[in-house]
């Protein structure tokens, strides 16, 4: 029986899946455009279930601040893959910009199921 | 008296008997962060015509989170389970969702702490994360539908959100 158990649990180690995103707490740097500022991140896609991430950015209430991802903001990630990527705000609303997520979309696959859906916010402090 | 030819000859033949060593350096950093992992995927059991369930006793899986924070105190998680399925046949009775979230592993023994410090509401529950190391969430999911009516034939699929956000 201790087998068994054994095997299931190196099972289900192999089976995890992660989202990693980083920098906890980012800083707003000058870009190159004059009136806008930049913050850059890494995300890490260690899901397999997952290749598109929703990138968000928010003030202290979780209302949405504008911001501008090159190539969108639902950026592609395949597996085992990192992705460092700017994201670009307007100096105005540099004293708004609080919470700098991501979160993962899923795919409908036809079986009776919960899905995961995470996300991970960082803070501008 | 010896011409470039030779001189670069014999240079060339020391530098290729000679070998040198090279250090391969392998750099890393620790830096404070928070891994979101689906550790297990959630399956549905139907133990009567009208439940949908994930507990084990019923033929479910309940799905299991894992939370990883390299330093105490930076990160805070937030884990919302189902109020509705996101992929079902058509249903045109009420779906009566009920669910929670407790800790199923944890990597240090204070971490059991978190069940009793965790906030709930709506279907959202917040844990502060006051511990660096591993935490494993179990979500429990349970859907009644109508007045003991069956649900219809098909797939059925809910979404458990897990956030981690810094603090």
């Amino acid at each position: 029986m201790k087998y068994v158990m054994l095997l299931l649990i190196i099972l289900y180690s192999g089976r995890a899946t992660a989202h990693e995103f980083t920098p906890t707490y980012p800083k707003l740097e000058q870009s190159y455009m004059e009136g806008v500022l930049k913050v850059s991140m890494r995300l890490f896609n260690k899901r397999n279930d997952i290749r598109y991430y929703q990138v968000g950015v928010y003030d202290d209430d979780w209302n949405k601040v504008p911001f501008v991802v090159m190539g969108g903001k639902i950026i592609n990630v395949e597996y085992l893959e990192t992705k460092n990527f700017d994201v670009y705000i307007q100096s105005k609303s540099r004293k708004k910009v609080r919470y700098i997520c991501t979160m993962s979309k899923t795919l409908q696959d036809g079986k009776t199921k919960t899905l995961l859906k995470s996300r991970i916010c960082s803070k501008v402090k | 008296m010896l011409n470039k030819t030779t001189i670069s000859c014999i240079l060339l033949s020391f530098w290729s008997l000679s070998s040198y060593a090279e250090d391969i350096p392998i750099t890393g950093s620790v830096e404070s962060k928070c891994i979101v992992t689906q550790d297990t995927a959630g399956v549905y059991g139907n133990p009567s015509p009208e439940s949908l369930t994930t507990a084990s006793a019923s033929g479910g899986v309940h799905p299991v989170v894992r939370y990883d924070v390299i330093q105490a105190d930076y990160y805070m998680a937030k884990i919302t389970h189902p109020t509705s399925f996101s992929e079902s046949p058509v249903l045109n009775d009420v779906v009566d969702f009920t669910g929670s979230t407790s800790v199923d592993q944890v990597s240090d023994a204070s971490m059991s702490a978190y069940d009793t410090n965790k906030v709930e509401y709506d279907n959202v529950t917040e844990i502060d994360l006051s511990v660096a190391g591993s935490t494993w969430f179990k979500v429990e999911s349970t859907a009644d539908y109508g007045y003991d009516k069956a649900f219809p034939g098909g797939q059925y699929q809910a979404v458990v959100t897990a956030e981690c956000i810094a603090i």
